[in-house]
């Protein structure tokens, strides 16, 4: 939804312009700053943002470095997804070597105080003497712990590991399905694997929607990482499971979840059959394909530069919003009139107000 | 000796615990079927205990003179020393506790505890009353048989005993962690009246340990290695993917909190400790430090705390805590003694550095006035803040708002609402607002309410 290139094309739209910056009651206010805009932004940013005593996020300086219209709330936050801003945490495409684009995030170019620090602690640190603590331990000795996979699938088992869907949901019977339900559904409050359920909310004051595989996983590959690792919840990393048993687990997941292995000449999805035979190259192919995954982008926080208003301010900061403070929520009450605490979600009428079962 | 005083520490966790829970039965909670806290507030008068209202009563005598008898304290003997070889609050404390929502997890070992912030003081939690958040449970680790690896893309894989890191230079600091789920509940609404329950997944502590830039530059990292996995050794296999600029930035590896070894709950024997960031990356029973050349898109920075907005995207890798305030006193746990005079205190914290500025407003929003620091203004650290305030009596809507030094100005809460929904479950950094009623010469009891816009 948010790709970068679709960004980029809509901030090469946006005019630019040049910005004058002194900061107000700083030292160096008398200093003025002009803001060198060659491209979309002041491309001097930490030269403005120095001068403003390190106030990245003070709105002035925002707007100085990234023009007016680039600040604000989620229209900003399309400016926010180039790499090219100083404020963005999204990383250029060029540099993922993985198999789903802008798989990366970074701590923005803004941050400068961040980038000194590590500067010195680190890039520029030629005085560095090892201590000499620690006792060297070769990587192979490492293997019974080592057992992680990352998003490109690096770590996975070898293809020849693996078992059958149908045998994978008789794993998942005997270990899983008394938490999560037969078919995933979750059960006695602990998270539902498989409800395909919309995400996009309407309206606040609907239940929230509940987050699964299925609707909210971007990686395949890592639903094995961490069953493997974590899972059976009460036993991690269950012998008696085993690699094969794991990715058997993760064959009926994928499948109860209808994520496809592929797609054939007229773009129909190719589903997981019960007597398939589920491995790492399967799993791999199915990384490109999770349901979400399109709809990850990097931290875009804060999306909010307010001015630090003292007296009268606007009707937008005051009470609901809209300069109304009597137009306030409070908790539900008993009949009685006592407060009552989330009584609905205690007896399960609808799901949690955190927004899933469970934590 | 050191198994006398295990026993005497054990018996004495054990009272400490019956007390709690003799009391917690007094108050007449009804526990069965999880369903907690029906009824219990009306057994709140007098000094029965009340699960939802967790400020201890000091008020108990109607009559002063009564106390200015010499008493018991005065006329006896008080007990002597190593009583309790570890030393324990006076049970007239014992109302301050972690508290749990049964019904937010559906186990007590993949489960959060807040921290009682309306009864703190100062800018440091005591161990004892540190907010807790398990993923698999607390295992208890023998140090000694416990190690830290830092392997993968480095010069020279290491592996560290609980000695070799107390061998490196030390450091210590006083850093705020915080759950990013903190207030998470009041989302959609406001549900729950306490600091603690709206605050209280987050504590303030002094860490020590060794820099772990130092640890890494020890392994030497090589120049394709730009993010590190720190992982767990407990069930959970609790993992992070850190870049390599908030590794090097002032990360540590700590070994104590505030003075004494860390608590199990808090990840002994060490943990990582990353400033400012969310506590889900201060990885606890830190056993192996992986360098990598890419994120590892693990399960808790991609299907869990990550956030989920409006339009059904979601925003993933949102590593600082933004800055946040709250007023402490007065807060829904009190009660107003009448119109007069009242410091408004609170603490107030920001991932990003310092705090700058806390303003508070009385009328919802409209005025503010700057309060004072009564704390050390500390980087990433909470900061206590007071500010005089004549009550008329009248209704008022008490928040506060912190500045940091980024220039970062805190949001109202429907300002939050519009940009981000209500089902991001984390990071819901807006404002709060009590509402103190009116005091209508005693009549609505000087309640204070958490209301929200």
């Amino acid at each position: 939804m948010f790709s970068t290139k679709q960004t980029i094309i809509a901030a090469a739209l946006a005019l630019s312009s040049a910005t004058v910056f002194a900061m107000s009651g700083s030292p160096d206010s008398n200093k003025e700053v002009v803001a060198k805009k060659d491209g979309l932004y002041a491309s001097n940013y930490v030269e403005i943002i120095k001068n403003a005593d390190g106030k990245y996020l003070d709105a002035k300086v925002i707007e100085a470095i990234l023009g007016k219209d680039a600040t604000h709330g989620r229209a900003g936050l399309k400016g926010k997804l180039d790499p090219a801003n100083p404020y963005s945490f999204e990383v250029d495409d060029s540099i993922d070597g993985g198999n789903h684009g802008n798989s990366q995030c970074k701590v923005p170019a803004a941050f400068v105080e961040v980038h000194d620090s590590v500067n010195k602690n680190y890039y520029s640190d030629a005085d560095f003497v090892a201590n000499g603590f620690g006792t060297p331990i070769a990587e192979s000795a490492l293997e019974k712990w080592n057992i992680t996979v990352d998003g490109d699938g690096k770590g996975l088992p070898d293809p020849s590991v693996g078992m059958t869907v149908e045998e994978g949901a008789k794993v998942y019977v005997q270990f899983c399905a008394m938490c999560h339900g037969e078919f995933g559904e979750g059960a006695k409050g602990y998270l539902p694997l498989a409800v395909d359920q919309n995400l996009v909310a309407s309206d606040f004051r609907d239940p929230a929607p509940m987050k699964t595989v299925g609707n909210y996983w971007p990686y395949a590959v890592t639903f094995f990482d961490y069953i493997r690792r974590t899972m059976p919840y009460w036993t991690p990393n269950a012998p008696f499971i085993g690699d094969k048993g794991y990715m058997g687990i993760t064959a009926y997941i994928m499948q109860s979840n209808y994520i496809p292995v592929g797609f054939d000449e007229d773009g129909e999805p190719i589903e997981l059959d019960y007597d398939t035979f589920y491995n790492s190259e399967l799993l791999m192919k199915q990384n490109r394909y999770m349901k979400n995954q399109g709809n990850f982008f990097c931290d875009h926080r804060p999306v909010v530069h307010n001015e630090r208003c003292m007296n009268n301010c606007p009707d937008s900061q005051v009470g609901n919003g809209k300069g109304d403070v009597h137009d306030y929520v409070q908790a539900r009450k008993l009949p009685d009139g006592t407060l009552q605490y989330n009584v609905p979600q205690r007896l399960h009428e609808d799901p949690p107000g955190v927004g899933h079962a469970g934590m | 000796m050191t198994d006398r005083i295990v026993e005497k520490v054990a018996t004495q966790t054990d009272e400490s615990r019956n007390q709690g829970r003799r009391a917690f039965l007094k108050g007449g909670a009804a526990v069965a079927g999880g369903v907690l806290f029906t009824k219990a507030a009306s057994a709140a008068e007098g000094k029965t205990y009340n699960p939802t209202k967790a400020v201890a009563p000091y008020a108990g005598k109607e009559e002063l003179t009564d106390v200015l008898q010499d008493g018991a304290a005065r006329k006896s003997l008080g007990f002597g020393v190593r009583k309790y070889p570890y030393g324990m609050p006076s049970p007239y404390e014992k109302e301050v506790q972690r508290r749990t929502l049964e019904w937010l997890t559906p186990d007590a070992m993949a489960s959060i505890t807040m921290s009682p912030l309306q009864s703190l003081h100062g800018i440091i939690t005591p161990n004892g009353l540190h907010f807790e958040r398990f993923h698999g449970g607390v295992p208890t680790i023998n140090p000694e048989e416990h190690r830290l690896v830092i392997h993968g893309l480095v010069e020279r894989p290491l592996i560290f005993t609980m000695d070799d890191l107390k061998r490196f230079p030390s450091v210590s600091r006083i850093h705020f962690v915080e759950c990013p789920a903190n207030g998470a509940m009041e989302w959609k609404g406001v549900q729950l009246n306490s600091v603690q329950w709206t605050h209280g997944m987050m504590s303030c502590a002094e860490y020590t340990g060794v820099r772990l830039s130092d640890l890494l530059k020890e392994a030497g990292i090589k120049p394709e290695g730009k993010w590190i996995l720190p992982e767990g050794a407990d069930a959970s296999g609790m993992s992070r993917s850190l870049p390599i600029d908030i590794a090097m930035d002032d990360c540590f590896v700590a070994y104590a909190q505030n003075g004494e070894a860390l608590r199990r709950e808090q990840g002994y024997p060490i943990r990582l400790v990353v400033p400012g960031c969310e506590a889900n990356m201060w990885v606890k029973y830190l056993r192996r430090l992986y360098v990598h050349d890419v994120p590892m898109q693990h399960r808790e920075e991609t299907s869990k705390y990550t956030e989920l907005m409006p339009d059904g995207t979601a925003q993933r890798f949102s590593w600082y805590m933004e800055a946040n305030s709250v007023i402490t006193y007065p807060s829904p746990d009190f009660k107003m003694q009448g119109p007069g005079k009242y410091y408004i205190r609170g603490l107030a914290w920001s991932g990003r550095g310092k705090v700058a500025h806390v303003d508070v407003s009385v009328d919802g929003g409209k005025n503010w006035k700057e309060a004072h620091f009564t704390s050390p203004v500390l980087d990433k650290a909470w900061t206590r803040f007071e500010l005089e305030w004549e009550w008329d009596g009248k209704e008022a809507f008490l928040m506060s708002r912190v500045t940091d030094e980024t220039g970062y100005v805190q949001p109202p809460m429907p300002q939050m609402r519009k940009l981000e929904g209500t089902n991001n479950v984390y990071h819901r950094t807006a404002m709060v607002t009590w509402r103190v009623h009116d005091w209508d010469g005693g009549k609505n009891g000087g309640m204070i309410e958490n209301v929200q816009y």
